[in-house]
């Protein structure tokens, strides 16, 4: 569905025993798309299981095009994306990647802006500093690290930005802990940035929030793998029309709704124009769309016809 | 069929129109059409911009780098569109574009915008037919951050430079009923690079005006007054404009173009089906959106023309 970019793996960096840094190159040798500060890429891997998607920020300043860089800590509970790059990737492997994406830029009015980040959690904070710098725009980075062998970019950080970085070693008895009271002290307009393990961007999230921080001044970025789509045949009871429709497992319910002679509204049939909206009366839905809101979508009343199906065998719609 | 009907970018595909996000994936993912009217409708931009800067072109001043890169988008457009009228040259960051329709060079600098006439946007607008409106996306919201207008359907770049998406849409009456005000623009904001959208969206026009701003409203918006069941296919012009969406990968902002088409009911109701599906729009369209759209005036008019136009054809 969505357009792919053919890269190859040109060089591959151990940063520390667990992370390594991948530097990708077009396999058609042409420049790479610019990016924002905070982008990531999907990267599509091509396992015995699948094709697994998995997203990595880019590591790079973004005004370099030439290649793109992503560093990938293998996890000891792997799903299979962090074993896949560190055991089957090589130099010279190729594989798809999607255009950048950005869910996490950086605030516009910001007067200052603060980054904490656990462990890989780094990442899309080095693009961000590399703007900030060129910018010219004030900030400081807070980085947790079991130990100075474990601690990724560590030389880069110590190298470019050793005035706005601070380092706490959680293995060092010596060193201090990251924590969120720092946070208290900034001065009005200050943005905060969290990337790490759920547990400590929720500590921190509720730390700023307890601190007067408004929410749009409060960013972070969780990175999950997405949920395997469900591809079940199913049934739709049509309650106006006084008709039921079976929806087959290579199908869409919009397909099977045109098909049967429905006249459901549609546009883009990807999910994301929310054209295809229908108000459902009772059964679950799976949600595969960029329209609704995490409420909306848990309020179970309203679906998009062309990608989100039924949980279990049936779904009442209006229509 | 006539080659201007043929081409004409028709908006209907159903009986009944509402407000909604009809947008597409645009396949192919090209930002610039260049039409027969080109040289006409040059001339007029060109006219109206040195005549009229303030209400043809504004800018905020951080947009200038996400203005290089639409520069770059549209004539890298042009040139691999169209090569036999645009030609683009690079030598490292020094730049030749040549458009062989106007005859016209520029050299310049890409990055240093003392090397250009004017400003990045304002340059590159200055060979498309397309009106170009730059979204800036910021601290989750969207801004009117700068824009080339040429051909408005009725509003004001000059009093919109610096809205965000909700405040420049509040004027349409129902436009946020359900929230589609924002559901639209957390549509945008969720585009991604490479992946363009399109989508048409219409009105009539009294008289055959590109140039529909709000500030010269005195002049074309008495023409409404004159249209009557028996010239309603020459005066009247169904307007459709072609909207495409952009995400500008370096700035995370978004560009808009607007592809203005008019054509007359005469020339429209050459096709049945289209006389036939625009007669059923408007006698069915709802009169909060006929107002929006400026037809409160004639619609009736225009509905009779097409009445007569039908039955004729019946015979």
């Amino acid at each position: 569905m969505q357009p792919k970019i053919h890269v190859f793996v040109k060089q591959i960096i151990q940063e520390t025993p667990s992370v390594k840094r991948f530097v990708l190159v077009s396999k058609e040798g042409a420049d790479l798309p610019a990016f924002s500060a905070g982008s990531h890429v999907t990267t599509f891997l091509n396992t015995a299981a699948g094709t697994l998607e998995r997203h990595y920020s880019l590591v790079q300043a973004p005004a370099i095009t030439d290649h793109y860089e992503i560093a990938v800590q293998l996890h000891a509970q792997s799903q299979g994306g962090s074993a896949y790059w560190h055991h089957q990737v090589s130099e010279g492997t190729e594989l798809f990647i999607s255009y950048p994406k950005n869910h996490f830029s950086l605030s516009f009015r910001a007067k200052h802006h603060v980054f904490y980040a656990a462990g890989i959690g780094i990442t899309p904070f080095l693009s961000m500093m590399a703007e900030l710098v060129a910018q010219g725009r004030s900030f400081e980075l807070h980085y947790a690290a079991k130990s100075r062998e474990m601690c990724a970019f560590y030389e880069t950080l110590q190298k470019t930005y050793r005035d706005s970085c601070h380092l706490y070693l959680s293995a060092d008895p010596d060193s201090s802990r990251m924590r969120p009271d720092g946070m208290r002290q900034q001065r009005i307009g200050t943005h905060v940035y969290f990337c790490g393990p759920e547990t400590m961007v929720n500590q921190f999230q509720e730390a700023a929030r307890s601190y007067g921080y408004p929410q749009q001044s409060i960013h972070f970025e969780l990175f999950a793998p997405p949920a395997p789509m469900l591809r079940e045949p199913f049934l739709v009871e049509l309650w106006q029309s006084k008709r039921t429709i079976s929806v087959g497992s290579d199908q869409s319910l919009l397909a099977a709704l045109l098909a049967a002679g429905i006249k459901s509204p549609y546009s883009c049939r990807v999910g994301r124009c929310g054209t295809c909206a229908v108000e459902v009366l009772s059964g679950e839905v799976a949600h595969y769309d960029s329209v609704l809101s995490e409420k909306e979508r848990a309020a179970q009343d309203v679906m998009m016809t062309c990608v989100s199906r039924a949980v279990h065998n049936k779904l009442v719609l209006s229509l | 069929m006539s080659d201007q009907l043929s081409r004409f970018p028709y908006p209907f595909n159903s009986d009944t129109y509402r407000y909604s996000n009809n947008s597409v994936l645009l396949d192919p993912p090209i930002a610039i059409e260049v039409t027969p009217e080109y040289l006409e409708e040059m001339t007029l931009k060109r006219s109206l911009l040195a005549n009229h800067p303030n209400r043809c072109y504004q800018s905020l001043p951080h947009t200038i780098p996400a203005q290089w890169e639409i520069a770059s988008l549209v004539l890298h457009h042009l040139h691999e569109t169209y090569p036999e009228d645009f030609s683009l040259t690079k030598e490292g960051n020094s730049w030749t574009f040549s458009n062989h329709k106007l005859n016209e060079t520029q050299q310049f600098v890409f990055g240093d915008v003392s090397t250009l006439p004017w400003e990045p946007l304002d340059f590159v607008g200055r060979h498309v037919q397309e009106d170009l409106i730059l979204m800036g996306q910021r601290d989750g919201d969207l801004f009117l951050d700068a824009g080339q207008l040429c051909f408005p359907a009725n509003w004001s770049l000059e009093f919109n430079l610096g809205m965000n998406f909700v405040e420049i849409h509040s004027p349409i009456p129902g436009f946020a009923n359900g929230n589609l005000d924002e559901k639209i623009r957390n549509f945008i904001m969720k585009l991604e690079v490479g992946q363009p959208w399109v989508r048409r969206n219409w009105s009539l026009n009294a008289g055959k005006r590109l140039d529909a701003s709000l500030e010269t409203f005195h002049q074309w918006g008495q023409m409404r007054k004159q249209v009557t069941a028996e010239n309603a296919g020459e005066t009247v012009y169904l307007r459709v404009e072609v909207q495409k969406l952009f995400r500008l990968p370096r700035s995370h902002a978004v560009l808009f173009t607007i592809h203005s088409y008019l054509i007359t009911l005469h020339e429209l109701a050459q096709n049945r089906a289209y006389l036939e599906q625009l007669y059923h729009v408007l006698v069915e369209l709802p009169a909060f959106i006929a107002e929006y759209k400026g037809m409160k005036l004639y619609k009736q008019q225009v509905i009779q023309y097409l009445e007569y136009e039908l039955q004729k054809e019946r015979g």
